[in-house]
């Protein structure tokens, strides 16, 4: 009620103002005509009815201060002045917007990255208890299960909680009279969905009984499966597809909710994980992910620990397979960012940071300068008796404005680049990153905002007020370049600024260097006029290694058929990615290490012509032939760093070298020498050692299929090999074929997008650092123009002048540059432990960017500078 | 003309609420009346009613509306709230509690 009429009063004040005026009016009236009632004369009456009541306005002022919000009015009217303030000088309001804005607005984009990926918390019940768990052997740090070990978890996991268990991996999907299209497909334990708190919108979810392998031929879709491919059709629970031609049922469609990308977003389709006899009784694959629930009272740390001792309890019982591993549990809400996620993310908003910090000291600059010619308006009202409150009163509601007006254009900004960066991240099945636009980045934009406006806007306002009231209003009617104080404070927001933009460009062109090195990385092999594509044969039509051999020799060959194909092979893995194959091994004639620290090499199985076709050359021995097939002797191929490694200058072709597989060491012959492979991934260097063994000996049922063209552009040529393939296996789809080339780019195109942001933030930086310098130097002609005047009166050239202005600011740019530089290796640094696999200590680029740098510090400076030649110097001393 | 004797700080509201139990009145009619009641003994700058009633009006212990005088003026009507006539209640019991205190220690018996 009260607050209703407190409003009520404020925003219909001229009308409660005619009340008042009028119930006071009536009083009087009424005590006038009462005097006159008395005898007083006419003439005299309101008077006399005006001393009895008292001072009007000051009663008036009273009654005002009685009701409504006095402070809120005050407000009211400082915004106002505020307003027309800022709309007097239209360009300083713009240039501080603009400036706020952009400086806000990246960092805004960068938080809203962080809020979609970090805050949010997965779309699943209760998702702060889930917990993946991993099984770290030395070779892979975030190692998987094998089905006995989830079997044994699962015994045993009463005290932590529950535990469910999937397998990523791709499977064919093919509807009658559709094509056969390979899709992310993943295996679910039955529990996974209930203990995820996932509900199926259509149909059920997947049953236990279903876990057994001839039982498991069913589905669950996705909800853009079902959309994209089904048309969402209502009656699709019951429908039959193929899935790696086997005909399975689709029992249920997940909610959209399951598609987040940050888990399980890429999945296409979900089936029971199926394990026959055999293979649930495995001790030795690692392939299985287990995501655990743990008990309420139980904290992360106290899970990880009796996960980790599970671990160490496995480890007795099975020493041959599980010594050296540790088990551990993180958190599943930790790892949503992914392995460098969280210090990308981390190293982004840092980034942003200094975007704003280059914004806000240009903010600070520009206030200063505002403020500073303004000084003898200050000093004049502060004359006439305003106090100091009164004078920063209005100076806080004009940053209050810009700040409003700087937030709401940073959301914009954010909005945009959140556009962008949605569109550039989309991946090839549609799954894009979403960010999200809620109240945290609503708060974050204005908050920062209303901080910077205020803490930056009022600096320099109590900077002002501090000088001599006295001097300024003496000083005439000169503007104030302020005092040497004020000067100094300017002159280290030009370097503070141009070392943070030295370190935003440095960062962003090593980045830009360090990832062009990675994509065009050639090491060992030749890109040129090679197609590639993956290939996997459902165990259950290749059920044994000789059907996948035989398959394998026949796809081949029709590949080589092909017109335009000048060499073709297939391989488990291609030259450019890791080999996350990776073996312990022996060697004959050695002593024995300590077992579970036996050397380690990253195996390839290749089919004869594999090195023909790829490109790796042979040092020294021979490549595989047609002659080594699962019947003949075991023979090995190695690279050139293992050779030197183990053999030093021996000769190691005919040594024997025996590769772990459990308790059995499978032994070959070393019968050739090839060159090394770096593979063109940013996150490692590859293994040193790379080993290859004949695919003929070791069929496995995934593989790379790998063609090498001569005469015709490679991408011409997809139909063809698509059709060869698929008139061997018509349920036989090829994924991601297309040019080696156009694959390592699709592969590292998220680094292209943090490639991209972080040029954006260069740019965006330095376009700020020069805007800063430049009205800095403007600002500095315009004021000492007749102090030029002077110096051309009395002789001095214009270049005098020119070098004069241009050297005070080349000067700070330079030094700003020269500490940025130490910014950034910092950064590199930075950058480079998240992805090892990148150079990212380029000098030269380091040199480039500090020239790019001061050039855009001297065009800045010389623009204005080349006014000093302009001054007329009998106008400058006449206008004074 | 009777002796003027000062309006003992924040009695003013006390007088207003008490006058206007009696039934609504405008700010004119409240002078009039409180006068009448006091005899004229009491010297107030009449202007300073009107603060006294916003600030009332303010804390919910009267309520204004706009009527027609029986000369056919537009003025504006205090009436006394619920909440007045407590608030008028506390006060009176505050002040005979007050001036019985104030007359005790002046003419102790």
């Amino acid at each position: 009620m009260r607050l209703l009429r407190r409003l009520r009063y404020l925003f219909r004040r001229k009308q409660s103002e005619a009340e008042m005026a009028e119930e006071m009016r009536f009083h009087l009236e009424q005590r006038a005509a009462e005097f006159a009632d008395d005898g007083l004369p006419v003439t005299e009456v309101h008077l006399a009815a005006q001393r009895r009541f008292g001072n009007v306005a000051s009663i008036q002022e009273q009654a005002r201060d009685a009701r409504g919000w006095r402070w809120l009015e005050m407000a009211f009217m400082d915004l106002r002045l505020g307003v027309r303030q800022l709309a007097g000088s239209p360009g300083f309001s713009l240039l501080a917007i603009l400036t706020l804005g952009l400086g806000i607005g990246a960092n805004t984009a960068m938080f809203s990255l962080v809020n979609s990926i970090l805050l949010k918390p997965l779309p699943y019940a209760d998702s702060a208890q889930l917990d993946r768990l991993f099984r770290a052997t030395p070779q892979n740090r975030d190692g998987g299960f094998s089905p006995a070990d989830y079997h044994d978890l699962q015994q045993g996991i009463a005290p932590y909680g529950e535990v469910a268990a999937y397998l990523a991996g791709e499977a064919s999907l093919a509807d009658p009279g559709q094509p056969a299209e390979m899709e992310t497909a993943f295996r679910l334990s039955a529990n996974l969905l209930p203990m995820l708190g996932v509900k199926v919108q259509l149909g059920r979810n997947i049953r236990s009984a279903e876990e057994i392998h001839g039982n498991d031929r069913v589905v669950i879709l996705s909800q853009r499966c079902w959309q994209n491919r089904f048309g969402g059709r209502a009656d699709i629970i019951g429908h039959t597809v193929r899935v790696d031609g086997e005909p399975h049922e689709i029992v249920g469609v997940l909610p959209v909710s399951f598609n987040d990308w940050r888990h399980f977003g890429g999945g296409e389709f979900f089936r029971p994980l199926g394990f026959d006899k055999e293979t649930s009784a495995d001790r030795r694959g690692a392939s299985l992910r287990v995501i655990g629930r743990r008990l309420r009272h139980l904290s992360p740390r106290e899970a990880d620990a009796f996960i980790a001792n599970f671990g160490v309890r496995l480890a007795a019982d099975f020493p041959a397979v599980n010594a050296g591993t540790t088990w551990r549990s993180v958190e599943l809400n930790a790892l949503v960012a992914g392995k460098n996620g969280s210090s990308t993310l981390a190293m982004l908003i840092g980034l942003s940071g200094f975007v704003l910090l280059i914004a806000c000291s240009n903010l600070a600059n520009l206030l200063l300068a505002r403020t500073m010619t303004r000084a003898r308006e200050f000093a004049v009202r502060s004359a006439l008796g305003a106090s100091r409150t009164q004078l920063l009163r209005p100076l806080i509601a004009e940053s209050l404005i810009l700040a409003l007006a700087g937030g709401a254009f940073a959301l914009l900004v954010a909005l945009w680049a959140g556009d962008w960066l949605a569109y550039r991240s989309t991946g090839d099945n549609g799954e894009q990153v979403r960010l999200a636009l809620d109240w945290h980045v609503f708060a974050w934009a204005f908050g920062a905002s209303l901080v910077t406006a205020l803490a930056f806007g009022l600096a320099p306002a109590l900077f002002a007020l501090r000088l001599d009231l006295n001097n300024t209003l003496k000083s005439g009617a000169r503007g104030t370049t302020g005092g040497r104080g004020s000067q100094r404070f300017r002159q280290i927001l030009i370097v503070g600024q141009f070392a943070l933009a030295m370190v935003l460009l440095a960062g962003a062109a090593l980045f830009i260097r360090g990832l062009e090195e990675v994509n065009n990385r050639r090491t060992g092999w030749e890109s040129d006029h090679l197609v590639t594509g993956n290939v996997l044969l459902p165990a259950a039509r290749y059920p044994n290694p000789e059907k996948i051999a035989a398959f394998q020799r026949l796809a081949v060959e029709r590949l080589q058929a092909l017109p335009g194909v000048a060499s073709a092979g297939v391989a488990s893995f291609t030259p450019f990615f890791n080999w996350p194959d990776s073996r312990k091994f022996l060697l004959e004639g050695r002593t024995r290490p300590e077992p579970g620290h036996e050397p380690a090499v990253a195996v390839n199985t290749v089919s004869p012509r594999y090195f023909e076709t790829v490109g790796t050359h042979l040092l020294s021995g021979r490549a595989f032939g047609e002659r080594d097939t699962a019947n003949s002797s075991s023979v090995l191929v190695i690279n050139q760093a293992m050779a030197k490694s183990l053999f030093g200058n021996e000769n190691p072709l005919g040594r024997r070298l025996g590769l772990l597989a459990g308790e059995k060491v499978q032994w070959g012959e070393i019968v050739g020498v090839v060159s090394d492979v770096v593979p063109a991934v940013a996150d490692s260097r590859g293994a040193p050692f790379q080993l290859y063994r004949p695919s003929a000996q070791e069929p496995r049922p995934q593989v790379s299929i790998l063609v090498r063209t001569k005469g015709v552009v490679p991408s011409t040529l997809t139909d063809n090999i698509r059709a060869a393939v698929s008139s061997l296996d018509p349920d036989l789809p090829i994924s991601e074929l297309k040019t080696a080339d156009a694959t390592i780019v699709r592969a590292n195109y998220q680094l292209a997008v943090l490639r991209d942001m972080l040029a954006s933030l260069g740019v965006l930086g330095l376009g700020l650092a020069a805007l800063g310098i430049y009205g800095v130097i403007a600002r500095t002609m315009a004021q000492r123009t007749s102090e030029f005047a002077i110096r051309l009166a009395l002789g001095a050239s214009v270049r005098d002048i020119t070098r004069l202005v241009l050297g005070s600011g080349v000067k700070q740019a330079l030094v700003g540059s020269a500490l940025g530089l130490l910014g950034a290796i910092g950064v590199a640094r930075l950058l480079a432990s998240g992805y090892p696999g990148m150079q990212l200590n380029s000098v030269p680029v380091l040199l480039g960017t500090t020239l790019l740098l001061v050039t855009v510090a001297l065009l800045a400076c010389w623009l204005p500078a080349r006014r000093a030649g302009k001054v007329d110097a009998m106008q400058a001393l006449r206008a004074e | 003309m009777a002796r003027k004797t000062d309006l003992l700080q924040g009695t003013l509201d006390m007088l207003v609420l008490r006058v206007l139990s009696r039934g609504e009145l405008h700010g004119w009619g409240i002078t009039e009346k409180l006068e009448q009641l006091s005899k004229s003994a009491l010297q107030v700058d009449e202007g300073s009613l009107y603060p006294s009633l916003y600030r009332m009006e303010e804390k919910g212990w009267i309520e204004a509306d706009w009527q027609m005088t029986e000369n056919n003026r537009r003025a504006k009507y205090y009436t006394l709230t619920r909440a007045g006539r407590k608030q008028l209640e506390t006060e009176l019991e505050e002040w005979d509690r007050m001036t019985a205190i104030i007359a005790q220690v002046m003419h102790p018996a």
